[in-house]
């Protein structure tokens, strides 16, 4: 047996279209999910230790457990907002397999108990999106979704939302305000949309991978799923690896079991025969890992002790050629242009930032200067109302700590002493 | 709302300082509670905290990162800290993250010396920059929101108390948060003209100087101002305000909360009224006829002439050919002192304050007060009219709907009673408000619709500031002070007027004729047909042209003493402006016409003397010191 999970498909025919899913024993899982109940099917999630794989990494079977009982209606949202830099995962999901994402997003409704789920997709995936919703129509129509599921008197709508370009919209709870049609930005928690979430009732947010690996659960059961991976990181996980590789792509490997090494090598190494300089294992959001972080294995918490986390599984490897100051500027821009504006710390924060990274890459910068950004960066980090203020420090101040002389040649250099002249940039 | 025992109460400590408050207490209430000052631009004590301007973030023992006090609740034990390094240096950095992007522009802004970015700057924030940014992020300036206020979105720091205040506290949602990031602005929907009457509020809930009044604009500086707490004369719902004088003239209200009353919210039509308190033309001297010619004379002088008329008048004709016409601007004292001088100097029944004879309005008939319709259980507002006359009511009425969830329902005035029956639940509290024009169709609903198990109770809204005061005090043919019944057959305005113009009446004597009175047909000819005309007026009008005797009068901002809102609380005015002139006050010149007629008044005449004096005669007014309620006994 494979030991693959969400791409163990992989290659058979057909398989965007219900037939072609259908063919690979697809909806199997949701008519054995009807038939255990919903208690049953959180016992499964429960059983395979599975953990959120939007970033947060928080336990799928806990975070189900929040909904208050009794209280209805209650709904699920699929975080489909995939938009953190060097992620691309979940459109490979719901490009490749949007059948398996709509049965696992089928399972958790039932084993949840709600009648509407909503599918809020990131406003640029656009041919995603219309192929999202041809899949809902198709399983709409066999009878998977729409009123009476296969018989068992359970309704379920889906519904796919675009939405409209933010960032901050893949944060759960801005991600609810804009699918009420209001400005998205994070609300204030507590409450959690656990308790009141869209529209004021129960809420459940999964994403798209999180929710594509039920079907697996529900037909060869949690146990089986948590050991393709370690205890402590249980399954198996689709790493993006992009940046200066040979073949960037999404791999599924196994959890605990995998080093970088490996994903590295399985994306054809370190482009053009240049030598590793850096890398980011969680996004664009995460910290900085070095050379000497290679042969960690992809684990939570090994990741977390080096100081850093696999966040939403984008790996991104950069090259000795480049110039981490150049990366954080770009990075730190990404995040003055994605702030929603809420709170002071974020919002000025970030453009103060950008700015001085913008002096310090073009080599105006005084030491002085760096100084204020390190000190900028601790008036944020930690002080924002969401994390996306936190994380817009991280990589800068991990990379300025781990690289201290590349920051600091820069100061009063009147160019980057790291990018040849004239350098297309990255 | 009860206290809540002491058992039940949480004990927390504040930079180790103890306090007890109630379990849910935000850790904001507690810090205020132990006496310890915490910084914030977007909580605001009338609105939901959002935690967003991170100002107010303070330590709490056991959590990691900073909290923010504005939203964080308490909990049994809770060790807070608002004066560790860590809370000293983030002010200062949240200070500078605010500071990156405003304008320079304090030495041109209105807000200039009552600005909490400039306050907290200077007590948390850093002392200098280190910005090597050159060029700040530029917005519009000035731009005119309605020809009542201005927005500059420089100087905005994105606490969206104005949005709040949209979605809260009026429903209307006129400004809303545009664009995102650093380019985030407040703005209305594609720049459309500010709508609501409520816009006077906005000005007052923005912590810095980004929405302004068009009316204060330039005007003066906060530290060339004198603040009186006083009350809005404009209806007669008794907001709470300060006058804010700039030498003799009001340079603007400004709210002063009272919960009970208008819970911090004025209407534009009583924020912006202040103007006409500082128009000039004033009634500057006191006049009278000498030798058939009206000339300057002493107020003394004018006093004497004034009861001379006044007492021969009386013997040629006697007191029934004399009528007494106040207006509904005068204080309680004032109109006490009035009634006197017409009942017990006089001697004549012929007393009013108003135009037009209204079903008598009795306590029951405002036995709701306005905080507690948030209290009914079902709201029933008859026509558009009372909330046309008290504007702020509108928004106790949404504060029922939206936050205390009860019923509101507005009917028209002739809804049947029926089936209006069928629409309210059948056991609870039941609040009728209704203007007084249609009283008597709320008294109908409150017959019908009293049951065993449910209970309607009415408000009334006036019309003017202190018609109220007038009533309960007895300046009207029908009712002596506190209800009690007058002998029959006095005269209310019109019928004096009528009267007048006949020859049927000799005399009249005219305190604060107001507009309304002035446009009335026949108003001048009765004023020119009576023998003896006496006249108190601030401005010069239709019956200061008419008459024998003038006496200069006091507007409401100029003077001192109480006047009762429509539920009937007595509230304090004081004098925020000094008259130019010196002359007595008008409860003085009151009391010297009838002093000078053979009346003894019993008291000082001042403001304080004559509220006891008056609280001996009608008993339900004592004990309203403070701002409480008139408490009336049944039957009275």
């Amino acid at each position: 047996m494979s030991d693959l999970v969400l791409t163990r498909h992989q290659g058979a025919p057909g398989l965007t279209a219900l037939a072609g899913y259908e063919q690979v024993g697809g909806y199997r899982s949701l008519r054995r999910a009807i038939e255990m109940g919903p208690e049953a099917i959180a016992a499964e999630v429960k059983a395979s230790g599975l953990r959120g794989r939007g970033g947060a990494a928080f336990p799928t079977a806990t975070k189900w457990s929040f909904l208050p009982k009794d209280s209805f209606p209650r709904y699920l949202c699929v975080n489909a907002d995939e938009s953190e830099p060097g992620c691309f995962k979940d459109r490979v999901l719901m490009e490749e397999y949007p059948h398996q994402l709509l049965e696992g997003v089928l399972i958790a409704a039932f084993a949840l108990q709600v009648n509407h789920a909503f599918i809020y997709i990131r406003g640029e995936y656009r041919s995603q999106r219309e192929l999202l919703e041809r899949a809902v129509q198709e399983a709409r129509q066999a009878g998977y979704g729409g009123p009476n599921v296969l018989g068992s008197g359970w309704d379920c709508e889906l519904m796919v939302h675009g939405g409209a370009g933010a960032y901050i919209c893949g944060e759960e709870t801005a991600l609810l305000d804009s699918l009420e049609g209001r400005r998205g930005q994070p609300r204030l928690k507590p409450p959690f949309p656990a308790v009141k979430g869209l529209y004021g009732q129960p809420t459940v947010v999964n994403n798209v991978e999180t929710l594509s690996n039920l079907p697996f659960i529900v037909a060869e059961g949690g146990a089986r799923y948590a050991a393709l991976g370690t205890e402590a990181s249980p399954g198996t996980r689709l790493f993006c690896v992009s940046g200066h590789v040979e073949r960037p792509g999404t791999f599924e490997v196994p959890m605990g079991k995998t080093t970088f090494r490996d994903l590295l090598e399985m994306a054809g190494g370190v482009w053009r025969g240049r030598q590793f300089k850096a890398m980011q294992p969680g996004g664009g959001s995460m910290q900085i890992l070095g050379p000497q972080h290679l042969d960690l294995p992809l684990d939570f918490k090994a990741v977390a002790d080096a100081g850093s986390s696999l966040g939403a599984g984008a790996l991104v490897i950069m090259d000795d050629s480049t110039c981490l100051v150049n990366v954080a500027m770009r990075l730190v821009d990404f995040y003055r242009h994605e702030s929603c504006g809420k709170c002071v710390p974020c919002r000025e924060g970030t453009y103060f930032e950008s700015e001085l990274m913008h002096r310090l890459e073009a080599g105006l910068a005084t030491k002085a200067e760096l100084t204020n950004l390190a000190d900028i960066c601790a008036n944020m980090d930690g002080r924002c109302f969401c994390p996306l203020g936190d994380t817009a420090t991280w990589f800068v101040m991990s990379a300025y700590r781990m690289f201290p002389e590349e920051f600091e040649s820069h100061c009063g250099a009147g160019r980057c002493p790291v990018r040849e002249p004239l350098a297309v940039a990255v | 709302m009860a206290e809540t025992a002491a058992a039940e109460l949480v004990t927390v400590s504040v930079d180790d300082r103890m306090v007890q408050v109630a379990p849910g207490t935000l850790v904001w209430d507690a810090c205020e509670k132990a006496g310890v000052f915490v910084p914030v631009y977007c909580a605001h004590k009338k609105l939901e905290p959002v935690a967003v301007c991170r100002m107010c973030l303070v330590e709490v023992e056991g959590v990691p990162k900073l909290q923010p006090a504005c939203a964080t609740r308490v909990a049994p034990n809770m060790v807070i800290r608002t004066a560790t390094e860590q809370v000293r240096k983030f002010r200062d950095g949240n200070l500078e993250f605010l500071l990156v992007n405003h304008p320079l522009d304090c030495p041109v802004c209105d807000r200039g010396g009552e600005c909490d970015l400039q306050d907290f700057t200077q007590r948390y924030g850093p002392g200098r920059s280190r910005t090597s940014i050159t060029e700040k992020v530029h917005f519009d300036k000035a731009i005119p929101l309605s020809d009542k206020i201005y927005l500059d979105q420089e100087r905005c720091i994105l606490c969206w108390r104005c949005v709040r205040y949209y979605e809260e506290i009026t429903g209307e949602r006129e400004i809303v948060l545009q664009e995102r990031g650093v380019h985030t602005v407040v703005d209305t929907f594609e720049r459309r003209p500010l709508q609501s009457q409520f816009q006077g509020n906005l000005p007052e809930i923005c912590p810095v100087g980004a929405l302004t009044h068009a009316k204060y604009r330039f005007r003066a500086r906060p530290w060339d101002l004198r603040r009186t707490a006083s009350v809005c004369s404009h209806c007669s719902f008794g907001c709470n305000i300060f006058v804010d004088a700039r030498e003799d003239q009001v340079a603007r209200y400004a709210s002063n909360d009272n919960p009970e009353v208008d819970d911090s919210w004025l209407c534009d039509r009583g924020r912006y009224s202040f103007p006409e308190m500082n128009r000039s033309g004033r009634v500057s001297t006191p006049e009278a006829r000498v030798g058939g010619v009206r000339q300057p004379v002493s107020h003394r002088e004018a006093i004497e002439r004034a009861c001379g008329g006044l007492l021969r008048v009386r013997s040629e004709y006697g007191p029934e050919a004399m009528g007494v016409i106040g207006s509904a601007r005068l204080t309680n004292e004032e109109a006490f002192a009035l009634q006197w001088l017409a009942r017990d100097v006089i001697r004549t029944k012929n007393l009013d304050h108003r135009l037009g004879k209204l079903d008598k309005l009795a306590p029951e008939d405002f036995a709701l007060s306005i905080a507690e319709i948030e209290e009914c259980d079902a709201v029933v507002v008859l026509g558009e009219k009372p909330e046309a006359a008290a504007p702020v009511l509108t928004l106790r009425l949404f504060k029922a709907e939206q936050k205390r969830r009860r019923k509101v329902s507005r009917v028209a005035v002739d809804s049947d009673p029926a089936s209006l029956a069928g629409q309210l639940p059948a056991n609870g509290r039941i609040g009728v408000v209704v203007h007084q024009q249609d009283v008597a169709v709320a008294r109908k609903l409150r017959a019908e619709l009293t049951t065993s198990t449910r209970q309607v109770q009415v408000l009334s809204i006036l019309d003017q500031v202190n018609e109220r005061g007038c009533q309960d005090l007895g300046l009207l043919p029908e009712w002596l002070p506190g209800y009690r019944p007058a002998p029959a057959g006095g005269m209310g305005t019109r019928e004096m007027l009528q009267a007048a113009t006949s020859g049927k009446l000799r005399a009249l004597v005219l305190i604060d004729p107001w507009a309304e009175l002035e446009a009335e047909p026949g108003f001048r000819e009765a004023v020119a047909n009576v023998d003896l005309a006496v006249v108190l007026a601030a401005w010069p009008g239709v019956a200061t042209s008419e008459a024998d005797v003038i006496l200069p009068g006091r507007t409401l901002v100029e003077k001192a003493g109480t006047v009762t809102n429509t539920e009937g609380r007595v509230q304090r005015i004081r004098p925020g402006v000094e008259p130019k002139l010196a002359f007595p006050p008008d409860l003085r010149s009151i009391v010297e016409l009838g002093r000078g007629m053979g009346g003894d008044f019993g008291s000082q005449p001042l403001a304080g003397p004559v509220f006891k004096r008056l609280a001996e005669s009608v008993p339900a007014y004592s004990g309203t010191q403070g701002g409480l309620r008139a408490i009336w006994r049944a039957g009275i």
